[in-house]
């Protein structure tokens, strides 16, 4: 569970500071979808951005808590290096 | 060259910092208290939840006094209007906020954090419906533990429901600073509210509902980033939180009246209320702790037993780690207050704040962007003249109508085919096409630097001279 705070929490305030800026600088009614204007209202607009915001945001702590893993949680349960004694076919 | 240290076979990476996070979390029941601190705290409740709900409700000039339309993307602030030009200001509050932080905290400690915070006001409000339901510490510690039963069943239902009404009220008071809270009101009872306003309003809610209802002390422990920077704010003459080791160990319970100098302790009598009344549930003994939210509960909580005790109050009080060392009273606390750090931080506050009033009171009223129609660059028309395009987009920043009068100068024979009087309502803005005309022989070849004016009728200080650059082929 605090795993799941981990990733959704910090990328939830980037998120917000993100939308902020983005939108203060960029009217939705200057945006274009795959080539139309979005037709979208602005608050529609706004509220998927945010979630876009914290969508991406949220998957670059997915990638720093997956990379930050240890060498010891990446062994666990794989039978190769046993991780306790750190030395191999020790049983 | 230092030598290199042996290498060590490495350990398996320690756990501790996971474990204790997933540590089961005791539920802290806060037992309530009341002193001077207490007061304080609850009056800043008032006073922030009183500007929150009631502001959005404040008309102002026929509208919302203070209301965020992010669809017509302007601000209200009673009768300053925001639009996203003015994101400079913005800029500057949040600097001044940050400032006023610092500032606060380098001398009083974690003063928002104890007083102000949404998320300390909230958990008290959510915490005060919660022992009015449930009872005091004791009682609800033995709920909890109790299995359900028809009495616990009501009691939770109850404090549920006025939690969830008071949730809701707080995210629709939200969306009421982005939408005319008049009208959402109307939606709410005719059941036309938007997807979005209705999602938003229960999102907020939902957040509401679950840091202050279930998280609360969570929050400050593992998700606030302030709570993990502000100790470097702190240095030993920042007032916080504080008990007189000094004078309160050897801890122990002892006899009413006894002289504890006689028996050997100090003057804590280990009664633990301190900890019991911790929102976060710490024992402010153990010393300065990052935990520790500065909300002055356990002065407040000492206090009424020392005085029960008949020791002098303050066993636990405001202090400076340097005043603990030195046995300084007041006087020489205060004295303190001023150092450089405190200095620097009010120094660059007040020089910010000035330059907001004056940005402020200087703010233009008019604002006029000049766009060279980039699709027909310059045209010989009738007469021999040379012809070039703009459109003007003016926008009227204050709160009453304008005619404005345009016209145009920088090149000799310039003149101008278009509306030369325009008006334009309050707070709103107008795009119009201006054709400008000038005989082929003025000014160079290439682009040549004209102004365009544009002059409130009514009020001769509200103007703009803009330039523009017109192209002679």
């Amino acid at each position: 569970m605090l795993k799941i705070l981990w990733v959704l929490w910090p990328s939830f305030l980037v998120a917000g500071i993100a939308e902020g800026i983005f939108f203060t600088v960029i009217d939705p009614q200057e945006l274009y979808l795959f080539g139309e204007p979005v037709h979208l209202s602005k608050i529609a607009t706004y509220s998927i951005g945010f979630f876009g915001f914290w969508f991406v945001c949220a998957a670059s702590s997915l990638m720093t808590w997956y990379l930050q893993l240890g060498a010891t949680d990446l062994n666990k349960g794989k039978g190769g290096v046993a991780q306790e004694t750190g030395i191999r076919g020790k049983t | 060259m230092t030598s290199i240290p042996p290498i060590q076979p490495q350990e398996s990476r320690p756990h501790f910092v996971e474990e204790s996070l997933y540590e089961v979390h005791k539920k802290v029941h806060p037992r309530a208290v009341s002193g001077i601190f207490a007061t304080w705290r609850w009056a800043l409740v008032w006073f922030t939840q009183l500007v929150y709900y009631g502001l959005c409700w404040l008309p102002w000039n026929g509208r919302q006094a203070v209301l965020f339309d992010l669809v017509e993307r302007k601000f209200y602030i009673f009768g300053l209007v925001f639009w996203p030009q003015d994101v400079i200001f913005l800029a500057i509050l949040l600097i001044i906020s940050a400032y006023s932080l610092f500032l606060f905290t380098a001398v009083g400690g974690r003063l928002w954090c104890g007083y102000a915070c949404p998320q300390t006001v909230y958990t008290e409000m959510f915490t005060w419906i919660e022992q009015k339901i449930e009872g005091e510490r004791n009682a609800r510690i033995k709920l909890d533990a109790a299995p359900m039963s028809a009495r616990k069943l009501w009691l939770r239902t109850a404090k549920y429901g006025i939690w969830v009404l008071l949730s809701f009220w707080t995210g629709f008071t939200f969306v009421g600073y982005f939408t005319p809270i008049q009208n959402l009101w109307g939606s709410v009872w005719s059941f036309s509210l938007g997807p979005w306003e209705t999602f938003w309003m229960l999102f907020y809610g939902a957040f509401t509902y679950l840091f202050a209802g279930h998280m609360r002390e969570q929050v400050c422990l593992h998700m606030c980033p302030y709570a993990r920077f502000q100790g470097v704010m702190f240095d030993p003459d920042t007032l916080t939180v504080t008990y007189d080791t000094e004078r309160g160990e050897s801890r122990g319970a002892r006899k009413k009246g006894v002289d504890p100098q006689s028996i050997g302790k100090g003057d804590c009598v280990d009664c633990g209320i301190c900890v019991q009344v911790c929102p976060t549930g710490i024992d402010i003994r153990d010393g300065l702790q990052y935990e520790c939210i500065g909300c002055a509960a356990c002065i407040d909580a000492c206090d009424q037993v020392m005085e029960k005790m008949n020791y002098p109050k303050g066993l636990i009080r405001y202090s400076t780690e340097h005043a603990i060392e030195e046995h300084w009273g007041w006087k020489e606390i205060i004295a303190h207050i001023v150092r450089p750090r405190v200095i620097i931080y009010s120094a660059i506050l007040g020089a910010i704040c000035l330059a907001f009033v004056w940005g402020i009171a200087t703010k233009a009223n008019l604002r006029v962007d000049v766009i060279r129609d980039r699709a027909s660059l310059a045209r010989e028309v009738e007469g021999g003249l040379i012809e070039n395009v703009y459109r003007l987009h003016v926008i009227n920043v204050s709160e009453t109508p304008h005619r404005y009068a345009v016209s145009v100068s920088g090149l000799d024979g310039i003149d101008m085919v278009g509306d030369r009087i325009i008006e334009v309502a309050s707070a709103s803005a107008k795009s119009f096409t201006v054709q400008v005309r000038v005989p082929q022989e003025s000014g160079n070849k290439g682009a040549n630097q004209i102004f365009f004016d544009v002059k409130s009728l009514a009020d001769e200080t509200v103007s703009v001279h803009e330039k523009a650059s017109f192209l002679q082929p």
